[in-house]
């Protein structure tokens, strides 16, 4: 093997190592928010299947330090797309039915959380769209306000205002829950 | 900065968004505001209360297939990117055989008078066996040489017919069903036929200003091709019979019999859950427009015509074979799509991995009661691998046991194996379709999707009794590689053949009555025997009783349904559009085939029946068929003229 190949080798090799960190990373709130907008679980893994075969297609070098911001935006216009298919074939009031059946923890799952942890992922559920989704990509997916505004197509004053608005909200009801405790 | 607890600026501070300036400046006010600081410190312990709790939560995972298909995405895209050369659409890596055609022509010309010598007295050994192989059995054989031919490789390149032609198209050879004497074969036993690949490849050659290849007419298929609006079931029958009977418009003197069966419609929106795997040949071969290309936007096609309850899985093969999307739900359109998208030719084929492969995918994934198939998309040229193809048939008919069904699909020409694709989906519990067009991929995959799908009746198998008392001799028109044994009838272990939601299914038999002596070979007459006598049931007017067995989809046990049935001598004004539509197809299938049985048959005849036959026709099939036939007119004039 010549030293050219060799290195090939090496980038390849480097290559699957950096999209299966990404992968370890990311794929866990990647899902939850893709099931968010998807509204089903399985879709959500679907459509997170498909972003990181894309990522397969990209130059690690060209996502240097994006790739959290790439993965979110590509999953979230998979999604949406999957959506948009789903509305069109959908009568108007299947589809307008909240998303949050299928969200439902089974009971086995509900016994591993914990009441905290359920009481958080509640109040979050309970949140505007809007609010939820950048919620989640900033504490679940551990985005900057700059990368949830290119994820989301929002502007970064409008990220600030709704994780604002939905922090207030979310104080105050978890201020009164350990108040019930 | 004044003192505002509703300032975003303030959760943007707690959560350490601000730039070094504007932090200075909330710090400052922080600093002298003990409220504002109060808030800040409540927004920070929130905001690690949230992620702490949201990122705990047990997190949902990609499945292990899902896994699996990114870790195969990263290989394949790693194969391509260690062998740049692979996919270079100027050097694609041809099959053996042409490759050997190309840059050995001359050699093999020099060679050609030497091995012709050699060749002349084992083709006509074959031809003769062709002749004598009447049997099922023997042209199974027959073909499966056919199939090993291209195998060796110093003699497929010489293709004696076409030696001008870079063609290398092969066709199983079929002789046409003589009469035999009611007499001594009473009996008339065949395997039901859906296929309707030969009529597309009959049209494309058609439209290629050639006549097709004799071998490549295949009557039942092109009779088959049509939709009938035959009686449908009652009740819970699979299937219904229909039988009409009429003058043979070739020769007067003979009687024409259809057999119509129809299979039980499932409508679209009834039709069980299907677990699809899409096997998809991506080898150099499948590299023209008119192969992957155009398999792709059949399968995209059919891919929008599923639902939630369906399922998609998607094995491609070329020189190895591997799962390139597993099972997904048919609401995930998009990454069906996406994945037939990305699928590229190059490499040459081993079938046999990618079938295994994709039968274990459809195994896994099986759903009771429901639709489990495979689609093999293919040119049918398997050059890699396999020992041979006859271990390939064999594969497929093990795997059939495993209650997966099989459509082959096949595109393309140039070196196109229809008897290898035909075999497959004869032995493979399956159908098999020829698409040359886009319209033929929507013909077979959306107007007829719930036939190729769904499948209601298998083993179906037809035995025709004659009354001596009114028929002498008789001719199954086609279905020469369908032809069973008598004894092969009743035998539940004998596989025959499929037929599919709504289907219609059509055989034509040309009778020569019992006032007249038929012109078949005769037979010395037994020496310690005495020809049979009739009994009684033979006094009734019965022309025939036919039978039909068949199993339901899931069972192993057959059913039979019997039916008399009496000529009342009806002739082709009383006859309907479809029998007069059927038997035009059949005469010029006959034509095409320059059968020894066509006595009076013209494309005029032909012409005529088929507009007498026309009907509503809201698909322009039969249109479409009488501009063939004119253009096979015009080709047969040229040929003659020469």
């Amino acid at each position: 093997m010549g030293r050219g190949e060799r290195h090939c080798m090496d980038e390849i090799e480097a290559k699957a190592e950096w999209v299966r960190k990404a992968l370890r990373e990311h794929e866990g709130p990647l899902i939850r928010y893709a099931a968010q907008i998807t509204g089903a679980l399985d879709r959500g893994r679907d459509v997170v299947q498909d972003t990181f075969i894309r990522l397969c297609a990209e130059d690690p070098r060209r996502l240097d330090g994006k790739v959290a911001e790439w993965l979110f935006t590509v999953c979230r216009n998979r999604a949406l797309d999957v959506m948009r298919k789903e509305q069109r074939m959908k009568p108007l009031e299947e589809s307008q039915l909240p998303a949050s059946a299928s969200r439902e923890p089974s009971p086995a799952e509900q016994a591993e959380r914990n009441e905290s942890t359920r009481r958080a992922e509640y109040l979050v559920e309970a949140l505007p769209a809007n609010q939820k989704e950048v919620v989640r990509l900033k504490f679940q997916a551990g985005l900057s306000y700059k990368e949830i505004s290119r994820v989301t197509n929002l502007s970064v004053s409008n990220v600030g205002f709704l994780i604002h608005t939905a922090m207030k909200t979310l104080r105050q009801q978890m201020q009164t829950d350990e108040g019930q405790f | 900065m004044n003192p505002n607890l509703d300032d975003p600026k303030l959760t943007a501070y707690a959560l350490g968004e601000l730039d070094a300036a504007e932090r200075a400046d909330v710090e400052a006010l922080l600093a002298r505001d003990p409220e504002t600081k109060q808030l800040v410190e409540e927004l920070q312990q929130t905001a690690r209360q949230l992620e702490g709790e949201l990122r705990v939560n047990p997190c949902p995972e990609l499945s292990a297939e899902q896994a699996a298909a990114i870790e195969a995405e990263l290989s394949l895209r790693a194969e391509e990117a260690r062998q740049p050369k692979w996919q270079t659409p100027d050097m694609p890596e041809r099959p053996p055989l042409v490759r050997f055609r190309l840059l050995e022509l001359f050699a093999v010309i020099a060679i050609i008078g030497i091995l012709a010598a050699m060749l002349l007295p084992a083709l006509s050994k074959a031809k003769m066996k062709a002749q004598h192989a009447s049997r099922r059995e023997d042209l199974r054989q027959l073909s499966e040489e056919s199939l090993r031919r291209p195998q060796t490789r110093p003699l497929v390149g010489l293709d004696l017919h076409t030696p001008a032609d870079v063609n290398n198209e092969s066709y199983a050879p079929i002789s046409d069903n003589g009469f035999l004497a009611v007499g001594e074969n009473p009996l008339s036993t065949f395997s039901i036929d859906v296929d309707t690949a030969s009529y597309s490849l009959m049209r494309r050659f058609l439209n290629q200003r050639q006549l097709p290849p004799k071998d490549a007419v295949r009557i039942e298929e092109m009779i088959n091709y049509f939709p009938y609006a035959y009686q449908p079931p009652k009740d819970r029958q699979p299937f219904a019979a229909n039988v009409e009977i009429a003058n043979c418009p070739w020769n007067e003197a003979h009687r024409l019999v259809r057999i119509g069966l129809k299979g039980r419609d499932v409508a679209r929106d009834k039709r069980p859950p299907s677990n699809l795997v899409f096997l998809v040949d991506v080898s150099g071969s499948m590299q023209p427009a008119n192969k992957l290309p155009l398999l792709k936007k059949c399968l995209k096609l059919l891919t929008q015509q599923l639902t939630e309850d369906d399922h998609v899985a998607i094995v491609v093969y070329a020189g190895a074979a591997g799962s390139v999307l597993p099972s997904t739900s048919g609401d995930n359109q998009r990454a069906i799509l996406k994945a037939l998208d990305r699928l590229e030719a190059g490499g040459s084929t081993h079938g046999s991995q990618g079938i295994q492969l994709a039968y274990e995918t459809a195994v896994a994934n099986f759903i009771p009661g429901g639709v489990n198939r495979v689609l093999l998309c293919t040119d049918g040229d398997f050059n890699v691998g396999i020992t041979s193809p006859g271990d390939l048939v064999r594969l497929i008919e093990t795997k059939a046991k495993s209650g997966v069904f099989l459509t082959v699909l096949g595109f393309g020409m140039g070196n196109y194996k229809d008897s290898t694709t035909e075999m497959l989906a004869d032995k493979g519990n399956g159908n098999y379709a020829y698409i040359d067009t886009f319209e033929e991929g929507r013909k077979v995959l959306v107007e007829q999707m719930s036939g190729t799908l769904v499948t209601i009746a298998k083993d179906v198998k037809v035995q025709v009794e004659f009354n001596p008392a009114q028929a002498s001799a008789y001719r199954l028109i086609g279905y020469e590689n369908r032809l069973l044994n008598k004894e092969d009838f009743n035998n539940d272990a004998k596989d025959a053949g499929d037929i599919g939601a709504g289907h219609t299914v059509t055989a034509l038999y040309e009778v020569v009555t019992a006032n007249q002596s038929a012109s078949t070979p005769e037979v010395d007459p037994l020496k310690y025997q005495k020809s049979p006598r009739l009994n009684t049931a033979a006094t009734r007017d019965e022309l025939l009783t036919l039978k039909l067995r068949y199993k339901e989809p899931d069972d192993d046990t057959s059913r039979l349904i019997t039916i008399p049935v009496t000529d009342d001598g009806g002739n082709w004004a009383a006859a309907t559009d479809d029998f007069k539509f059927a038997a035009a197809v059949a005469e010029f299938g006959m034509l095409l085939r320059e059968s020894p049985h066509k006595g009076e048959a013209s494309f005029k005849s032909v012409r005529k029946l088929a507009k007498e036959g026309r009907g509503s026709d809201a698909e322009g099939y039969r249109a479409e068929f009488l501009e063939l036939v004119d253009q096979a007119e015009a080709l047969a004039g040229r040929r003659i003229r020469q």
